[in-house]
């Protein structure tokens, strides 16, 4: 059991897509995050699309991603 | 040794970081200022010194040495290891921490639990942090000896002077400040390497073509995702539940000398972004440390010691001015980890020892100089105890083992404390205890129940599963808190709208 034996049998496409997965359902609990909480601190004049942490989440989230895709 | 060129970069680097370290103490005129840098700092210094903090120069030998062994698969411990740990540092306990206008992460444990598990989790850190700092100066001593032929004791001297007087009086600025430029100079020294190796391999594809045909123990040198049966200690199982679950987020939410960083922000957006500009940064970290291990296979192929991996490359590859450059991005490494350890174990030892134990009360400027005389007595406990590294080599990874068996229990009274109302001070308290127990019980026994070689992701995970039980267990056992103890401490809905003050 602490061996993790009982998962042997999930092969290494398997495991990767349950990686790939996990990125995704992080994605999607980002954008899920009220726009206005990632702007917090900033002026409302000052809030522009740069400056949205949403968007830098997914970014890093995207490129992270097509790393495991690729190795 | 080093050439004439060599030597005066690494000179310029040493004096260039005094001054530089030096320049900021005019900004410290208070405890806050010496401990949070008066919560001024922009996210991208933040960012740029929580990474080059996590990387250190023995770092960049070890994960080479296992790239060189083991392959790509090293790679998921900055991959999958730290950007969705970053996340949720930066989008759920970050501003939690920063709002309560928090110095530590005991503190937090504190007023969440009791006072009992602070103290543990603080003396816990503090003790491990000396240790280390004994360790990182005989390594920036050996290092120094080796390349520039100082004896060891003035080696000694020489990087407690430097980091000592920086961290000494420009407090935890000058250690982000100073770390930014040693990240600058450690990813322009990494780069040069990598892409001069690359040069020498004949470039990726002929690379893995290379590699490839090695034989049958580099079949899977180059899949990120290694099988649950294989001997390495990296199986997907271990990435899976040990690293990404459990380490990642221990060592990314609960580990003061990160967290501490992003307490420095100056408003909380920045100190969100630090962590996610810092989590894109990690991304390149294993092209910096992991790679020059993988092109070691091609140009020194057969090392019965893959930590030589990356000092024959450097040796083989780099011109007189680039090895000089690279050992200023090595010895980067061991001050941005020497300066952090000293400023978070001072913000320890004073915002939870001293503070609560032996002073309470006292004016501003007393407890900024117990932080300054703190940081004073470590140096001198470092230079004291760095010959131990002499004495028993393997004494740097004892300590990063077992505080990697430290971790999971903490993230799991964490984790609870903060999502869970029902936790209460006795079920965080035995969760700690038990937990710790059950990790030094499974790593004593660990040939009885592990298949792998060094299975301290299965134990990590196990530790902390087992406190999460716990807790969870005694908690309902034991009379809940108040609604009132609770406030600004636990999860709301509410902070992702409006309410700033929880």
């Amino acid at each position: 059991m602490f061996n993790f034996d009982w998962l042997s049998g999930v092969s290494q496409e398997t495991a990767k897509m349950i990686f790939l997965s996990l990125y995704g359902l992080i994605g999607v609990l980002v954008l899920l995050l009220p726009t206005e909480y990632v702007y917090e601190g900033i002026a409302k004049e000052d809030r522009h699309w740069y400056n949205n942490l949403k968007l830098w989440s997914i970014c890093v989230l995207a490129i992270l991603a097509s790393i495991y895709y690729h190795f | 040794m080093l050439a004439g060129i060599d030597y005066f970069i690494v000179i310029a680097y040493i004096i260039g970081m005094l001054l530089l370290g030096l320049y900021f103490k005019k900004y410290v005129n208070s405890s806050e200022d010496y401990f949070l840098g008066g919560k001024s700092l922009p996210f991208w210094a933040i960012g740029m010194s929580i990474v080059v903090s996590d990387i250190g120069a023995l770092d960049f030998v070890g994960v080479s040495g296992q790239a060189y062994r083991y392959g790509v698969s090293v790679g998921n411990f900055d991959w999958v290891g730290s950007v969705p740990a970053m996340l949720l540092a930066a989008f759920i306990f970050i501003p939690y921490f920063w709002r309560g206008g928090m110095y530590t992460i005991p503190e937090y444990l504190g007023r969440r639990y009791n006072q009992k598990v602070r103290t543990i989790a603080s003396v816990t850190w503090i003790l491990f942090f000396a240790l280390d700092l004994g360790v990182l100066f005989w390594a920036s001593a050996v290092l120094l000896n080796v390349l520039m032929g100082w004896p060891i004791w003035i080696s000694i001297i020489s990087t407690a002077g430097v980091v000592g007087l920086y961290t000494y009086f420009g407090g935890i600025t000058a250690v982000i400040m100073t770390d930014v430029v040693q990240f600058i100079i450690m990813f322009i020294g990494g780069f040069a390497l990598v892409f001069l190796s690359l040069y020498e391999v004949g470039g990726w594809d002929n690379m893995v073509e290379k590699i490839s045909t090695m034989g049958p123990e580099y079949r899977n040198h180059f899949d990120i995702i290694q099988p649950q049966d294989t001997k390495s200690p990296f199986p997907w199982t271990g990435i899976l539940f040990g690293l990404t679950f459990v380490m990642a987020n221990a060592y990314m939410i609960g580990n003061q000398s990160i967290v501490q960083r992003c307490l420095t922000a100056k408003n909380e957006w920045h100190a969100k972004a630090s962590m996610i500009f810092g989590s894109a940064l990690k991304m390149f970290i294993p092209i910096l440390v992991l790679f020059p291990g993988l092109m070691a296979v091609v140009v020194h192929p057969g090392l019965l010691d893959g930590d030589q991996a990356l000092p024959m490359m450097i040796k083989s590859i780099l011109p007189p001015g680039l090895v000089g450059l690279m050992f200023a991005a090595f010895f980067a490494g061991l001050m941005s980890s020497v300066d952090s350890l000293l400023n978070s174990t001072a913000t320890l030892f004073t915002k939870d020892i001293y503070e609560p134990f032996i002073k309470k009360g006292a004016d501003d400027k007393h407890y900024l100089k117990v932080g300054q005389i703190t940081t004073l007595v470590l140096l001198v406990v470092g230079v004291a105890t760095s010959p131990i590294s002499s004495d028993f080599p393997g004494i740097y990874v004892a300590i990063q083992t077992f505080m990697s068996y430290f971790q999971g229990p903490i993230f799991a009274i964490l984790l609870l404390g903060i999502f869970w109302r029902r936790t209460t001070e006795w079920g965080g308290l035995s969760a700690l205890v038990i937990g710790i127990g059950f990790a030094v019980y499974l790593n004593v026994f660990k040939e009885q129940f592990f298949t792998i070689e060094d299975p301290f992701l299965y134990i990590s995970w196990w530790s902390f599963l087992l406190s999460f039980i716990i807790n969870i267990t005694v908690s309902l056992l034991t009379k809940k808190h108040t609604e009132e103890q609770l406030e600004g401490l636990v999860f709301s809905s509410k902070i992702l709208v409006k309410n700033k003050n929880l």
